[in-house]
Formats: structure tokens, C-alpha cells, sequence
């Protein structure tokens, strides 16, 4: 048995080395650091000066802090219920093997390689207050027209509106490939059970799916904290900051008010956050995730 | 056994791509071998200014220089202004930067107290405008020699003027008079705006100014722009969204959107830099500048980019020199004026009479009778920041959703935060 | 296909909100490609679907804007490198994930995911000064270097792998084949679709990459394209129709791509049916 278990650590180092030493040299050594960069004082062009946990304490009693953190949790809760069930929807859709459809997966997964310039400026003129289509439409149903991008309570769900349809061609994608691979015969076997329809789609379906919906979730989470592009192209973090969000936040420390010891810092927070997060999903996915 | 050849064909496609990218030689801006070669020196020059239009004029500038120095061969390396900074600190962290680089005058400060800039010796002190070379030194030394200068004025659509049977601004104008005109110029029907001027730091500060205020106190430990003056001068700023300009909502503020007012037609008074001035050639109607209007005083924001040598340069004297011939030979001087690239920072002034004989706009003399009285922006070692937060005042102020006396207590606390 | 005949209106409503939804979305697609095509176009001038002159002055102004052609290779050939790399590192890695039972898996896999969990605002600087390190920066390696292998895919992949049944590795095992001949001629075809996905992402995110390729790269020959199309914005005025023309040059090869790659997800289904 000792043997067996010294040859599988072998294939394990023959499979995984190509890809960890890589992460290890250019992501695991840089990510290390920037823990030390987050104990100095830093603002890049001079030399770094040692301020041991003050910049944790800093961070951890600023309200600032607690702001961008709630604003990106606000972004997370928004946007993943959005982009999984309007991804879902379309790639059940298009679940065919209809020619159109390789029309409508192309359509749909346009938006996820357009750069946020051009999405951001889409959806600014299509939210703008006072001549953007959404307006129009909703004033015509007499319903309230909010100010959107220019009004600090909508800023953040201008953004969150954007980023979900923007990546709903992203989910459909994965869905996709992962209903495909559900075997024919399972689902005709669940016909056959007198499970049809929505029932077949809730108790065999998606259970089925679950592989391809924990990837979906975990990873919307990962990147869904991480959120920046479209925040710092749509509304720059405003107005007054209502929709800055953790990783803008240690952009502009970094890069605009040379205090990268205090953004290395805030990003270990981030850091710790989603760790705590992810590791609850995969904990979490024995009680829902189905294995083959 | 199809798939098997196909990967097999894949792993070689990427180990041949791999190679044949030659991947770990360095490109021209780094590779030292250029160095030995000829027994010249070569020095990297990192910028961002000539993006957007004038490449060709400075690569006309460092051919003129190479010609005259024929032992020194300059590297441009150019990179759009949102991002250079990133870049141009990343590189200073890793130590990559260039042996000579552009600021500007809001970043000098910064990069001066933090002995990144090498300590100028050689240049030729009456070459230049004595206020600018003031600008970019530091406890009585060099740091940085000016590059250019630009100022803003206040622009003008003379056929909207005479439509309106309004008298056009003259140098004498105040803001009643500015605010007068704005008023019956503005036809919200016809989507014509009075007056455009931004909402934010570099207005207010400008602003502040004209009403007589000051932003800091004398030893600049507090900030006093929250003043009756103050209050003023954010008054006058954000009284114009929805009355004379184009509200946030309504687009003002996003990039270009008041210069493609002003080209179309739709914007009477427009409060904008002189950089703008070759964008404005091909316009159909007849436009002019005037010195922009002041309240108690006149005051004219300027801006200017200086050129700095790198302290851990390895090649500091022809470092110098390069930037000595940028900043002052005639070549310069020549090709910036007539490309209407900024303003060389020279102290013969007379070297800028092609400058003020040309056309569009006519009035070129407002250009310099700006910089009679001139308003530097305040320089703090937290700079980003503290426009940061003046500008978000403001906008809040702008929006309505605080009011000015408010919003400038709450300025005035963030900046005093950020003066310790 | 038996829903089809059952719900013919709840089909047709299906249809018709596909198609408005594809609308939507080729909308802004659509928009930049009538502004590139229109003189002196910009975005703030609200979407039109006619253009009074259509013409390709935008696509000359950026030809000689920037040095386009080179551009274009330098980006094309790193996304490509980039992806086969990922691939296979990817890959090789998922199937050590989900079929080797070695002390720590668990762990291991979560360093794997803790990789994507700081932001690259963070790591570009103490990368940066990895790269110089190494004397890598401005090389095409250098460049490359943060793309040889991603956590994304191999997450991906792993999920992949995991719905291949157990019971075509043990038949081969009985064969005689070892790790690397299952891995090869088993696994692998099986997992198409995801390879596919893979592919479109790595080569997406290789090709529309600015922060890390602004930092590292100082020379022109290795500009890529984001930092290309970057030079386009000037600080006091930008020409927004070149800009959009630059956009639909860099939209078009990744549409490609995924048209490409998509045909390997659809072929996938003719595979897993057949067991």
C-alpha cells in the first residue's frame, strides 16, 4: 500500500506540476509579496517604510472601509441570481440543435468579449435619466424614472444591471456544456418515469446541472468580489462614492494616492473574505452538488 | 487515435510558438547591447503628452536633437495620459523607468520629496520663463525643467453673439457681465447652452481665486476655502448646470461631450484650455477667446509639464542635455508653435510671435495677457486625493443634494485630514 | 421535441423572447460598427441604424494611427500560445485533481483556487519586480508568464473530468493503459466542450488584457492590442470612430474564435450520447 500511495504522489506531481509551477513562481510568490508590501508604508517610488499591522488597524476602523465592502456585497447579491437564472433560462433555450441557434449562442456571447468601454457607454445612454430608453419606456408604464448612474442609491444597480447582461452569455456558455453532457437516455428514462416537463426539469435536470451551477456560483463569486472594470469605466465609484467598490478602492490607493502598503492590505481583507466564502460553497456543495 | 495526433500537434504548435517568439530576448526600449554598439549613449524618454496627435512632432524634435548630438540617440516611449502614471510608477518601483520622464506640475511635488528626481545642474538658467522654472524646483534646487505651458480662457461662438445681439467678451468682463450674457444666450428650446465650465477641483480653485479667496492658509496647515469667497466661487460653479449648461444627467462631464457642444453650434461661452485650439480648426462658424472673466480679480488657471531626469540614471549628463534641448532650442520652439502643441516655455517672448500671428482664434493675445495673473493649482503631497474629494463636494453640490456651505464644511474636513 | 408539439405557444413566446434578447445583445455590437462607419461618429450622438456617408475613414485613420498589422500578430500569437498552454496545463492538472486520490488533494486544490482570489491591481507591482528581476520585462515571455496556467481552467476542467465515468478508466486500466494513456485517449475527447470553453476564455482574456501587458512591455514591436487601441484616447480629445473601429477589429477575432469553438461543444454532444 505505501508503494501505491508513493506512485500516485509521483502522477500527481507529473499532472500538477506543469500548472503549479507556473501559479507558484507568478501568482503564489507575488501574491506573498504583497502581504509584506501591506506591513509597509509604500507609495511606490520611494522606499517602503515598515508599519507592522497599522495599516490592517487603519483600514479595519475606517468607515470607508466597511462602505466598499458593503457596496460589493450589494454588487455580488445583485448580480449572481441575475446572470445564473437569465443564463439558465437561455441556455435551456437554446438547447437544441436547431441551426439558429448557433446564431443566437454567437449574439448572445457578443457582449462577453466587448470591452466595458463600449458596454459602458451602451448602457449609460440606455440608462440615461432623462433620454435613455429605459426611462422613456418606464414613464410611459407611469412608473418612477430613477436617475440611475447620476443618482447615488441607483448608481450601484446601474452597474449591477450592466455586469449581469453582459455576462449572460458567460453563463449560458457553461450551462450549456454542461446540459449537453447530461445523457440522453437519463432524461428519457425520467420520461418514461412520468416526470415531464417542469417536474423533469426541477428533480432531474437541474440536479444533473449541478456540477456546472457550483462552478457557475463559486467562480461569480470569486470574480463578482473582485469587481472593478465596469465600476471604474461606468460611474468612477460615484456619484460621492456610493458605488466604489473594494478593488476600485485599492486601485486608487495604489496607483492614484501612492499608499500601496494600505491597498495591499485592504486586498488580504478582500483575500480573507472570499476564502471564507468559497471554502463555505465547497463545503457546503456535499448536500447539493450531484457526483456521476 | 485521431485525438491523439491532434494534441500531439497541439503541445508542438505551442513549444515552436513558444521559441519562435524569441520569448526571452527584450525588446528595443530595453536591450543594452543598443548602448556598446556605437559608442553611443542612448537615453529613454517617458511621456505622454505628444499622444493623440503630435508623435510626429516630437520625433521631429528628438531628430533635431540627435543631429546636434550625434554621440546620444533618444528612446521615446509614449503612453496615453490615463494611463502613464500607473506605468510610469510601476517602473520606478521595479527600477525600469526611464533615465528622463514627463510630469506634470500636480504630480511634481510628489516625486521631487521623494528623491526619484535627479538634481538639475547644467541648463541655461535665462532660457526660461521665470515663473515656470520657480514651478518645478524644490529648496532652491532644480528638479525639473517646464516643458510646456497652457492656460485656460474663455471661448467663444461670435455668430451665436451676433444672433443674440449680444456684445462679445472683452478682457473687462466680470462675472456679472459673463452671467448676463450666459442668460440671454441660453434657448433651452433650441438646445443652445450660455455657458459651459466644469464642476470640479481645477475650476474651483481658479474660482476661489478670482473671488480674491485663498486655498490654504500662510503656512498651509489648514484648509480656507470654505470661506465667504469660497462660497462664492462654488456658487458660481454650481449654479450653471441646468441653467446655462447641460446637467451630469444630461451628459456634462463625460469625456468630450463639451467640445462636440461647442463644434455643433449649441454652446455660446465655453471655459476650456488652449490645447484645444487645433481641434477647433476645421469648425464652420466664427469663434474667438477672450481672457476669462475674474469676479474681484482675474486670475487664469495654467498648467504646465515639466521633464525630469531620473535619479538613479546611469547616464545623467546626456540625460541633461536631451532635456535642455527639449525644453529650449529653438527646433522646439518652432515646431510646438506651429502645431499649436502647447506653449514653450521660453522667456523670449518674442520667440512666440508666429504664435499669437496666427489665426483661429484671433485673439491670441489673451493667451498671454492670462498668464498676467496667473492661478497655480495647490500642490499637496495627497494631491489625487484632495481633488478627489473637492470634486465630490462639489458634484453633491451640483446635484442638490447638499448645499454649498455644506458641501465645502465637508471639503474642508477631508483636506485637513489629508494635511498631516 | 415532444415539448414542441405539446406547448406550441409556450415554444413560439420561447422564440420570441430569444429573439428580442439576441437583439439586445447584438445591439451594442451593432452601435459601434454604424459609429465606426460614420464621419467623425461618436457614441454621445445616441444609436442610429442609418448612416448619411457610411465610410471606412475610420479603419484608415487607425491603420495609420497605429502600426495595426503588428498589432494584430503580436496579440493573435500570444492569445494563441496563451491558450494551448492553458490547455494543457489545465487539463493535465484536472485530471490529477479528479483522478488521483493523493494525500493533501483537497488542499492543493484550494491553494489552486486561493490563486484567483487577489486582484491583479495588487500583484502587477511585486510581479513587476519579479519580471526584473529575472531580467523578463519587455520579452514576450515576461508577458506571458502570469497566462501559463490559470485556476479558472483547471476548476473548469476538473468539473469536466468529474462527469467522465470511473468505469472507462478501470476498462483501460484492465487493458493495461497507464495515467497518461487514460488521460490522452479516454478523458480527454470526452471532455471537448469544456476544452472548448476553456479555449474561448483563455484566448478572451489573453486578447482583451491591458494592466499586465502596460506594465511589462515598453517596447512598440511587442505592443499588443488593448494598449494600441489605449493610444487612440488622448488626454484632451479622442476621435471616437476610430476608436470603435478599433473596438470591431478587436471584436471580430474573438467572435471567431468562439464560432470556432462552439462547433467543438455542439460535436461534443454526438460523443457523450454514444457509451
Amino acid at each position: 500500500m505505501h508503494r501505491g500511495r508513493w506512485r500516485t504522489l509521483g502522477w500527481a506531481l507529473v499532472f500538477l506540476g506543469p500548472s503549479a509551477v507556473p501559479l507558484l513562481l507568478f501568482t503564489a510568490v507575488p501574491m506573498v509579496s504583497s502581504a509584506w508590501v501591506s506591513l509597509h508604508e509604500w507609495n511606490l517610488i520611494s522606499d517602503m517604510r515598515w508599519v507592522g499591522l497599522e495599516n490592517y488597524r487603519e483600514l479595519l476602523t475606517d468607515p470607508a472601509t466597511r462602505e466598499v465592502f458593503w457596496h460589493t456585497l450589494l454588487f455580488v447579491a445583485g448580480y449572481l441570481p441575475l446572470v445564473y437564472v437569465g443564463g439558465l433560462a437561455l441556455a435551456v433555450a437554446l438547447n437544441r440543435r436547431m441551426p439558429a441557434n448557433a446564431f443566437f449562442r454567437a449574439a448572445y456571447f457578443l457582449p462577453v468579449v466587448t470591452s466595458w468601454v463600449v458596454v459602458a457607454l451602451v448602457w449609460k445612454w440606455l440608462l440615461n435619466p432623462s433620454s435613455g430608453l429605459v426611462n422613456h419606456l418606464l414613464g410611459a408604464a407611469g412608473l418612477g424614472q430613477p436617475g440611475w448612474w447620476t443618482d447615488p442609491t441607483w448608481a450601484l444597480p446601474s452597474v449591477i444591471l450592466a455586469s449581469a447582461w453582459k455576462d449572460l452569455g458567460f453563463v449560458m456558455v457553461i450551462l450549456l456544456a454542461g446540459l449537453q453532457a447530461i445523457p440522453g437516455d437519463v432524461l428519457e428514462a425520467a420520461d418514461v418515469d412520468g416526470a415531464t416537463g417542469w417536474k423533469r426539469f426541477w428533480h432531474v435536470t437541474l440536479p444533473l446541472l449541478s456540477p456546472s451551477t457550483f462552478f457557475v456560483v463559486v467562480i461569480s463569486l470569486i470574480n463578482g468580489f473582485q469587481v472593478f472594470d465596469q465600476v471604474f469605466v461606468m460611474t468612477g465609484g460615484g456619484p460621492a462614492g456610493s458605488s466604489q467598490v473594494v478593488v476600485g478602492q485599492i486601485y486608487d490607493l495604489t496607483f492614484r494616492y501612492g499608499r500601496a502598503g494600505e491597498a495591499s492590505a485592504l486586498s488580504w481583507l478582500l483575500f480573507a473574505v472570499i476564502l471564507l466564502i468559497t471554502a463555505v460553497q465547497i463545503r457546503g456543495q456535499r448536500r447539493w452538488v450531484h457526483h456521476a | 487515435m485521431n485525438n491523439h495526433r491532434r494534441r500531439l500537434t497541439a503541445v508542438a504548435v505551442a513549444g515552436i510558438a513558444s521559441l519562435a517568439l524569441g520569448a526571452c530576448s527584450q525588446g528595443s526600449a530595453t536591450s543594452k547591447d543598443a548602448d556598446s554598439a556605437d559608442g553611443k549613449t542612448t537615453i529613454t524618454y517617458m511621456e505622454f503628452s505628444s499622444n493623440g496627435g503630435h508623435e510626429q512632432d516630437l520625433a521631429a524634435i528628438v531628430d533635431a536633437f540627435e543631429k546636434e548630438h550625434d554621440d546620444i540617440e533618444v528612446k521615446v516611449e509614449t503612453t496615453p495620459y490615463d494611463s502613464y502614471f500607473t506605468k510610469l510608477q510601476t517602473a520606478l518601483a521595479g527600477g525600469t523607468a526611464g533615465d528622463t520622464f514627463e510630469l506634470n506640475y500636480e504630480n511634481f511635488v510628489t516625486y521631487a520629496e521623494n528623491g526619484s528626481l535627479a538634481e538639475l545642474g547644467s541648463y541655461d538658467e535665462a532660457a526660461y520663463k521665470p515663473s515656470l522654472l520657480e514651478a518645478f524646483s524644490r529648496d532652491g534646487a532644480q528638479y525639473a525643467l517646464p516643458e510646456s505651458f497652457s492656460d485656460v480662457v474663455l471661448f467663444y461662438n461670435k455668430e451665436l453673439f451676433d444672433k443674440a445681439g449680444v456684445e462679445t467678451p472683452t478682457s473687462d468682463w466680470t462675472w456679472k457681465d459673463e452671467a448676463a450674457a450666459a442668460a440671454k444666450l441660453t434657448d433651452k428650446g433650441a438646445g443652445v447652452w450660455g455657458d459651459y465650465q466644469p464642476v470640479q477641483f481645477f475650476e474651483f480653485y481658479k474660482a476661489l481665486a478670482q473671488s480674491g479667496g485663498s486655498f490654504f492658509n500662510e503656512d498651509g496647515t489648514e484648509a480656507t476655502f470654505d470661506s465667504p469667497e469660497g462660497v462664492e466661487a462654488a456658487q458660481w460653479l454650481v449654479g450653471k448646470p441646468g441653467k446655462t449648461m447641460p446637467t451630469e444627467a444630461e451628459g456634462a462631464g463625460t469625456p468630450d461631450f463639451d467640445t462636440n457642444l461647442f463644434k455643433d453650434g449649441k454652446l455660446a461661452m465655453w471655459h476650456s484650455g488652449i490645447w484645444m485650439f487645433a481641434g477647433l480648426a476645421d469648425v464652420p462658424f466664427e469663434w474667438d477667446i477672450a481672457v476669462e472673466p475674474g469676479n474681484t480679480q482675474q486670475a487664469s488657471a495654467m498648467f504646465a509639464n515639466g521633464v525630469a531626469v531620473n535619479a538613479d540614471s546611469d547616464h545623467q549628463e546626456a540625460a541633461e542635455e536631451w532635456l535642455s534641448f527639449l525644453t529650449s532650442s529653438k527646433a522646439m520652439a518652432d515646431t510646438r508653435l506651429s502645431t499649436s502643441w502647447e506653449l514653450p516655455p521660453v522667456a523670449d517672448e518674442s520667440l512666440l510671435a508666429p504664435y499669437l500671428e496666427q489665426d483661429k482664434p484671433a485673439n491670441r493675445a489673451a493667451v498671454m495677457e492670462s498668464l498676467e495673473s496667473v492661478a497655480l493649482p495647490p500642490v499637496i503631497a495627497r494631491q489625487a486625493e484632495m481633488q478627489d474629494a473637492i470634486t465630490k463636494e462639489l458634484g453633491e453640490a451640483a446635484a442638490g443634494r447638499k448645499s454649498v456651505e455644506d458641501a465645502l464644511a465637508d471639503a474642508k474636513k477631508a483636506v485637513d485630514a489629508l494635511l498631516d | 421535441m415532444r415539448d414542441h408539439a405539446r406547448h406550441p405557444v409556450r415554444s413560439v413566446a420561447v422564440l420570441a423572447l430569444v429573439v428580442l434578447g439576441a437583439v439586445l445583445m447584438l445591439f451594442p455590437f451593432l452601435w459601434t460598427v454604424i459609429t465606426s462607419i460614420t464621419p467623425g461618429g461618436s457614441l454621445a450622438d445616441g444609436p442610429t441604424l442609418w448612416v448619411e456617408d457610411p465610410t471606412l475613414d475610420a479603419y484608415r485613420s487607425l491603420v495609420d494611427a497605429v502600426p495595426i498589422w503588428r498589432i494584430l500578430v503580436n496579440s493573435f500569437a500570444i492569445a494563441v500560445t496563451s491558450t494551448v498552454l492553458q490547455l494543457v496545463t489545465g487539463s493535465m492538472a484536472a485530471y490529477g485533481f479528479a483522478r488521483l486520490r493523493f494525500p493533501g488533494r483537497n488542499v492543493v486544490f484550494g491553494l489552486y483556487l486561493a490563486t484567483m482570489m487577489v486582484p491583479l491591481q495588487v500583484l502587477v507591482v511585486p510581479l513587476f519586480i519579479e519580471m526584473k528581476t529575472l531580467n523578463l520585462q519587455d520579452t514576450y515571455l515576461g508577458l506571458l508568464a502570469p497566462s501559463f496556467a490559470s485556476a479558472f481552467g483547471v476548476f473548469l476542467l476538473k468539473q469536466a473530468v468529474e462527469t467522465v465515468p470511473t468505469e472507462l478508466d478501470e476498462a483501460a486500466t484492465i487493458d493495461g493503459a497507464g495515467h497518461l494513456r487514460i488521460f490522452a485517449t479516454i478523458v480527454l475527447p470526452l471532455i471537448r466542450p469544456a476544452l472548448a470553453t476553456v479555449a474561448v476564455f483563455a484566448f478572451m482574456a489573453s486578447w482583451n488584457s491591458f494592466l499586465w501587458p502596460l506594465v511589462v512591455i515598453r517596447s512598440p514591436e511587442l505592443m499588443t492590442l488593448p494598449l494600441g487601441l489605449a493610444t487612440l484616447q488622448g488626454q484632451f480629445t479622442t476621435e471616437w470612430d476610430v476608436v470603435m473601429a478599433g473596438s470591431v477589429v478587436s471584436i471580430v477575432p474573438i467572435a471567431l474564435v468562439y464560432l470556432l469553438a462552439q462547433r467543438h461543444v455542439v460535436a461534443g454532444i454526438a460523443h457523450t450520447g454514444i457509451k
